[in-house]
């Protein structure tokens, strides 16, 4: 029972963060000095455009009450209309945050695997020349941009060798998945960047684990090392990477923006981008919104199953 | 002190890089924002090594220039995250209590932006200028130099020369000051060569995104924004501020890497 009221607490705290979250997003909107209907007319507006703007938009009534009329529209689905596009938002957003979500959880499929491999084999062989290449090549990667990382790619693999397409231009209506090629080096781009951050954690746990007092006992009664390792190590190190993974999977998609500009890749962040050109508030509003819901249901999966995995809360 | 190679490496880049900060305009061979048709798309060729944009612009000339604009920004929002961290940190981390309850929590709903796009958010709503890059970066880097001060804080206030001073009757604020901020510099000072390295990451990153910077402007992230429509015919375009900006991050983490093994490791045995 302890478990379930712990995971019952955490979800009522993202609750409530997420209502501080969407009060935060208004606030920088609406209360900064830069005025909303002059940052969408920009600078050469005259002011009678502006105020038809600001009654078009509800921009003259109080602030409290225009957070809470926006608030609670948006809970209930509505999300507004974008300026850009003149449709409704919501469709658009989800639509996008499909495609954003696809690439990311293929990325971590590809990721998960590959980090823990590199991490074991890293903690494994400590301090060796193994670990410093690995851990070596993955602070390195860390720590380029990832459109750096992403230009390089298209300049090797599609402009010199052609292998692959340089950018990752869905037909509408096309599925994600039908277009296989086209996502390849955007998954690459993507696994790079969350393979550092997961193959450091998963290492530094299982150095943790390889240390303890069990293994040493698994060790002396003669198992197999393989059987040490995978068995009885990794099975306790991977609590704290598994909860890194479901933190990487929100960061991932808040970083997902420069990937998906870069390929032109039709997902949330790439609408984010395209909503900041064309000065469409209230998409951008949205956008940020379901990005930090997303980012707070991912440290939530996270906490939940390093909740489930932890033995001391079993009952 | 053990000095290996990648210090030694990163260390002398710096060096190099911040003559160029602080010089790079005047070393610079051309003009980095006037055109010359008619050396328009050059490859890399003698006296333009790294080419020529679209406009005639010699390339090497704009990196140069270029410089500042993506790291001055940078070191700015670090210090200014870093401040703002270690004051709120601090007196969290002190009080506790309540005020710890509350100042924590705030913190956290700005923790629940990822960076990129809080920092985004920020320079769009107050307009696309270098000062709101930096204050966008400062206010993403503040919740986590104030986490981090926090916990080291609250470590060091349990220790007996805390209750000492308070026994003395000196003031929360002496306390603050002159008794916890001196045994944090190290944590503070590693946070902060952290925080430069992320810096630049973000700053390039918006640089790229075009937000906060305009054309002519020399912005390493900006010049491959623009010279991506070029990338199958003139990859140079893109190929050397990508290196530049690549160089830059990879001496900044390593240098931090460092700093962070001399800084940090012994406190850590210290204490244990």
């Amino acid at each position: 029972m302890q478990a379930i009221e712990l995971i019952l607490r955490r979800v009522v705290l993202m609750i409530v963060i997420l209502f501080a979250v969407s009060f935060l997003t208004f606030l920088i909107v609406h209360v900064l000095p830069g005025d909303v209907a002059n940052a969408i007319l920009g600078d050469l507006a005259t002011p009678d455009q502006v105020e038809l703007v600001r009654q078009r938009m509800g921009l003259n009534e109080p602030v409290l009450l225009r957070y809470w009329h926006w608030v609670t529209a948006f809970a209930s689905g509505d999300f507004g209309m974008s300026l850009a596009y003149n449709t409704p938002i919501a469709p658009l957003v989800f639509e996008r945050l499909a495609n954003s979500v696809i690439l990311a959880l293929i990325s971590l499929a590809v990721a998960v695997p590959i980090s823990v491999a590199l991490g074991v084999l890293a903690a494994m062989y400590q301090g060796s020349i193994i670990d410093r290449i690995i851990t070596g090549t993955v602070v390195l990667f860390f720590a380029l941009p990832e459109y750096v990382v992403a230009l390089m790619l298209i300049l090797i693999f599609s402009i010199w060798l052609g292998w692959l397409p340089g950018s990752s231009l869905i037909p509408p209506g096309g599925s994600v998945l039908a277009n296989f090629p086209a996502i390849v080096l955007p998954v690459t781009v993507v696994t790079v960047g969350m393979l550092a951050y997961l193959s450091q954690v998963t290492r530094a746990s299982m150095v943790a684990a390889l240390r303890a007092n069990y293994v040493r006992t698994a060790d002396l009664k003669g198992l197999p090392g393989y059987i040490v390792v995978v068995k009885h190590a990794l099975r306790n190190a991977m609590l704290p990477a598994l909860v890194e993974i479901g933190l990487n999977f929100g960061y991932t998609l808040g970083g997902l923006v420069i990937v998906e500009t870069v390929f032109s890749y039709a997902g949330i962040g790439q609408l984010l981008m395209m909503a900041v050109q064309s000065r469409d508030i209230p998409t951008i509003q949205a956008v940020v919104i379901v990005i930090a819901a997303a980012y707070g249901i991912g440290n939530l999966i996270a906490d939940v199953i390093s909740i489930a995995l932890n033995p001391k809360l079993r009952t | 002190m053990k000095r290996d190679a990648g210090f030694v490496l990163s260390a002398i880049f710096l060096i190099v890089i911040f003559v160029l900060v602080a010089f790079g305009s005047l070393i610079a061979p051309y003009s980095a924002t006037e055109f010359s048709p008619s050396s328009s798309l050059l490859p890399p060729q003698f006296p333009f090594i790294f080419g020529t944009d679209e406009f005639g612009r010699d390339v090497f000339s704009r990196i140069l220039s270029g410089a500042s604009f993506t790291l001055l920004p940078a070191l700015a929002a670090a210090a200014l995250g870093v401040s703002l961290g270690t004051i709120t940190g601090l007196v969290a981390g002190y009080l506790g209590g309540r005020g710890d309850e509350i100042i924590m929590r705030l913190m956290d709903v700005l923790l629940s932006f990822p960076a990129l796009i809080l920092a985004m958010l920020i320079v769009v709503m107050l307009g696309g200028n270098v000062v709101n890059v930096v204050l966008a970066i400062g206010v993403v880097f503040w919740p986590r130099s104030a986490r981090l001060v926090r916990s080291a804080a609250m470590d060091i206030a349990l220790s007996e020369f805390i209750d000492a001073a308070r026994a003395r009757g000196e003031s929360t604020l002496y306390i603050l000051i002159r008794e916890l901020l001196p045994n944090l510099w190290a944590f503070i000072i590693v946070d902060f060569a952290l925080r430069c390295s992320y810096g630049i990451l973000l700053t390039a990153s918006l640089s790229y995104l075009g937000i906060g910077v305009h054309p002519p402007t020399p912005a390493w992230g900006l010049m491959v924004k623009d010279a991506q429509q070029y990338i199958q015919f003139a990859p140079w375009l893109v190929f050397f501020p990508c290196l530049a900006i690549a160089l830059i991050s990879i001496c900044t983490v390593l240098f931090g890497e460092y700093i962070r093994r001399q800084l940090a490791t012994p406190t850590r045995i210290a204490r244990a």
